[in-house]
């Protein structure tokens, strides 16, 4: 069997659990906040890692990002990955789902052949859930979505289990595939400090790729290349009403049926 | 070439994992006062306890800075398990590393390295604390090898220990110059360990009194060229005073953190404590003792790095940011009120955990009096 050839996608995000929004300008604060590897993309880094310990892989991560995400991928490595590449060119900036997977698609068709692609089911930034079905869909491979285990790995096949809102789904996908992993796969393992700091020296194996490495020109991709736009980023405001209900409590609660049933919370059946 | 900074990048590992790991367990870790064999089998996984060590001789290819980092971070979650992970990267495998042969290097540091091996380090003796020439345990040299003899007290980690870097005097006409360091594995007939003692604080790092008796060892396992004992000790002397200063600015800085926290948390009179002076100049003080901490250490341990003499300016930051622990652990008691003296929140542990940093590498009695004659006096 030759060796499997894995790629995982990861991004850098802020952490969100520091995360507030500019009351006045409802725009993020990022300042001071730091960033951290998406939780569901440490998973998909874990699960690769595990296949390579297991039946042995090559493993590439792959990010798009300012160049300051360079720390995505030299945690990656630092868990086992054994190389690195950073999409980072100004031209990305401000891309949708679209863009960034058109972006990533071309990247991964730049590596060349693979068997399979790991991403986290979704980024705590934007909880969009998008990128990795898209990408499978620009490469034309199979899919499956919210991966909660992999019971098995042959050459031509992968056997996984995806959690559904109401139960578990067992799948058998052809090689090449896509996986998006959730948090219960597995419990990610910190960064071996050894190649942790590997990571950080000039001779690692990161390579950093711009738009023209890609051949793309500016406007197939980031803000330009999207075909959504942000107009604008708020807090929804909820405004608590509150009404009391006079009389007895057989009179409150029926007066509270009728509203409940005007409003169609509850549907009345006979 | 973009790259990431190692510094930045393991600081944040390392306390992800001391945020995730080991804070939300250290309160029932301190309390159990038993050595935390788990969280040092985890700290060994991810390759720390070899940060000093070139990496093609079983380290992770750090240096100093990077060492100090981690020592910072650590004892923020739980001083006790910085003081361990920071004897079992330097002192207790630092001579062995230099001086041992392959076969002991194989069958003791490289386990040691991924936490497998406990290791310790035997300087103080009842009669030999910081008078190091009084040192009495004695190895008498035989035609087989050497036989020691003798006592050692405060030794950190000794009860669990699997082997011993230790001090002994070969000829005590010779004083210093009879100062060598031996290498004695703990199964070794002859070496007794005593019951762990009661402490204070950092409960979970267990010490105790070593006895030797008739303990024999090979020749090579003197550990450096015979005589150079009390060298060998003074070119490490720098780094464990920087690297307990370390210690201390993490304390520190877990001090602070709490003590903000709970100024926003606590309401009296109808505002939370954060709006009186009298908190704010605590936590001012605080803050600038642990900013003027944090770069005495890591001036000091930029020199280690860059190979430049720094006795002196390691002196200083130990006693500094030992000062500024001991200041915040008090502090932090004050501004918890009553609740500093509950053992239910880590206030406590801060204010008992710090006198623990002024022992080792030097009391602040004998640093004082050096630092005077360095600067003129």
């Amino acid at each position: 069997m030759k060796q499997m050839q894995i790629i995982v996608l990861v991004k850098q995000v802020p952490d969100t659990t520091e995360v507030r929004l500019d009351p006045k300008t409802g725009n993020l604060i990022r300042e001071g906040v730091k960033s951290i590897v998406n939780p569901d993309d440490r998973n998909a880094v874990e699960a690769a890692v595990s296949l390579k310990e297991k039946y042995g892989a090559k493993i590439t991560v792959l990010s798009m990002g300012p160049p300051q995400a360079i720390d995505a991928v030299s945690e990656a490595l630092g868990m086992g990955a054994d190389k690195g590449i950073l999409l980072s060119d100004r031209a990305f900036a401000g891309a949708d789902t679209w863009a960034t997977s058109g972006t990533l698609g071309k990247a991964i068709k730049k590596l060349g052949d693979f068997d399979l692609i790991i991403a986290g089911r979704q980024a705590i930034d934007g909880d969009t859930a998008q990128i990795g079905p898209q990408v499978a869909e620009y490469l034309d491979v199979t899919q499956a979505t919210y991966v909660c285990g992999i019971d098995e790995v042959r050459p031509d096949a992968i056997v996984v289990k995806r959690r559904l809102e109401d139960g578990i789904e067992r799948l058998e996908l052809r090689l090449p595939a896509l996986l998006t992993v959730v948090g219960e796969l597995n419990r990610p393992r910190y960064p071996f400090v050894g190649r942790l700091l590997d990571a950080c020296r000039e001779k690692a194996p990161i390579e950093v790729w711009n738009a023209a490495d890609l051949g793309f020109k500016t406007a197939d991709v980031g803000l330009e290349g999207s075909l959504t736009h942000v107009v604008r980023t708020f807090s929804p405001k909820s405004k608590r009403q509150s009404e009391m209900l006079e009389g007895s409590a057989r009179d409150a609660a029926a007066s509270l049926i009728g509203k409940i049933l005007n409003k169609k919370l509850l549907r009345e059946t006979v | 070439m973009i790259r990431s900074n190692a510094e930045e990048l393991l600081r944040s590992n390392i306390g992800r994992f001391v945020d995730s790991e080991l804070i939300p367990k250290a309160q029932e870790i301190d309390a159990r006062g038993e050595f935390p064999m788990e969280m040092f089998k985890k700290i060994g996984d991810m390759g720390v306890f070899g940060i000093r060590y070139p990496k093609n001789k079983g380290g992770s290819g750090g240096n100093t800075t990077l060492f100090c980092i981690i020592c910072e971070e650590i004892a923020r979650g739980l001083m006790s398990m910085g003081a361990i992970t920071a004897m079992q990267c330097l002192m207790g495998t630092n001579f062995l590393f230099h001086y041992g042969t392959d076969e002991m290097r194989e069958r003791y540091f490289l386990p040691a390295m991924k936490g497998e091996k406990v290791a310790c380090f035997c300087l103080t003796e009842p009669e030999a604390g910081s008078d190091l020439g009084n040192v009495s345990t004695i190895a008498r040299k035989t035609a087989d090898g050497y036989v020691i003899n003798g006592m050692k007290t405060w030794v950190t980690n000794g009860p669990v220990a699997d082997f011993y870097t230790v001090l002994c005097q070969t000829d005590p006409e010779k004083k210093f110059r009879g100062l060598n360091f031996f290498f004695i594995p703990r199964q070794t007939p002859g070496v007794s360990v005593s019951k762990p003692f009661d402490l204070l604080g950092t409960r979970t790092t267990l010490i105790s009194e070593l006895a030797f008796s008739d303990v024999k060892i090979p020749h090579h396992h003197m550990l450096g060229a015979e005589g150079l004992g009390m060298d060998n000790l003074l070119s490490i002397l720098s780094e464990i005073r920087t690297m307990t200063a370390a210690l201390a600015v993490g304390l520190q800085r877990a001090a602070l953190e709490d003590s903000i926290r709970y100024a926003h948390e606590r309401a009296q009179f109808g505002k939370t404590i954060a709006n009186y002076q009298l908190i704010q100049a605590k936590i001012a003080n605080m803050a600038v003792n642990l900013e003027a901490s944090r770069l005495m250490t890591y001036k000091a341990a930029k020199m280690i790095d860059n190979k430049i003499q720094c006795l002196k300016e390691a002196s200083m930051a130990k006693y500094f940011a030992t000062e500024g622990a001991c200041k915040a652990g008090d502090e932090v008691t004050r501004i918890f009120g009553a609740y500093g003296y509950s053992m239910e929140y880590s206030a406590q542990r801060y204010y008992r955990d710090n006198r623990f940093l002024l022992y080792g590498g030097g009391t602040h009695e004998i640093l004082q009096p050096n630092i005077a004659k360095w600067v003129g006096l």
